[in-house]
């Protein structure tokens, strides 16, 4: 596990009709290793907390995050035509 | 306006939002639009359903390395492109889907010793066994070229 120091929850939303619950889910699995997450309803989104985020690691975490529940969610889109 | 509307950009943070109007761009479209930018920028996309409009896909770009003004909006000017792009490529996919699927058919049933025709098969048949060598092609060298015990071992004047 890679170091962390505690920081403020970053919460990002992601719209419902734009990204697939279980392709967010995916991609916290994947990034599980660089922070907690809780991925929860919010309206029209899913609010993704994500904490006690690497400091360590380089590059954005949550910003690469925010890309590969973008790709996970493309892929399962395609999977299903 | 069928470009994408710059909402704001922030050369400090290499960042920008682009506004797309929903009713011109399928979400496909924007998908292939976005693939393409994923590694060179953060991609976020979001939908903003304003009350009594069609509503507007907002894409938030953020650069993997520095970017500058002009780069952001080089980078917006790509992004329109790749999205018409995207969008011709699948109205080419779908006017041709018919013959794609009999193309991809026909490959797949050949791949897989669809029938051949019988004047073929029939010409092939020469009621020869796999382990038949009627040219002696499996005879070892050695085999066929080795000199007999009692021969002279060849002319040394």
């Amino acid at each position: 596990m890679s170091e962390t120091t505690p920081t403020a929850p970053v919460v990002i939303k992601l719209h419902r009709a734009l990204y697939m619950q279980q392709a967010i889910k995916d991609a916290a699995e994947t990034f599980a290793d660089f922070a907690s997450f809780s991925i929860k309803r919010d309206g029209g989104h899913y609010a993704v907390a994500m904490t006690d985020i690497s400091t360590e690691s380089d590059g954005d975490v949550v910003a690469e995050f925010c890309n590969f529940a973008l790709f996970n969610t493309m892929q399962r889109k395609r999977k299903r035509l | 306006m069928s470009l994408p509307h710059i909402e704001n950009l922030d050369a400090a943070a290499s960042r920008m939002t682009l506004a797309l109007d929903i009713g011109l761009y399928p979400t496909d479209v924007l998908y292939g639009a976005a693939y393409i930018f994923i590694d060179r920028a953060y991609v976020l996309l979001d939908k903003d359903e304003g009350e009594g409009r069609s509503g507007r896909y907002l894409v938030h770009l953020r650069g993997k390395t520095a970017l500058s003004e002009d780069q952001l909006r080089a980078l917006s000017g790509e992004f329109a492109n790749e999205l018409l792009s995207q969008a011709l490529r699948r109205k080419v996919v779908k006017a041709n889907q018919k013959i794609i699927e009999e193309i991809a058919t026909q490959a797949i049933s050949g791949a897989a010793g669809g029938s051949l025709p019988n004047d073929f098969l029939a010409a092939d048949d020469d009621g020869l066994d796999f382990l038949d060598d009627p040219l002696g092609i499996a005879v070892p060298w050695e085999e066929k070229f080795k000199k007999k015990k009692d021969e002279p071992a060849g002319d040394k004047a």
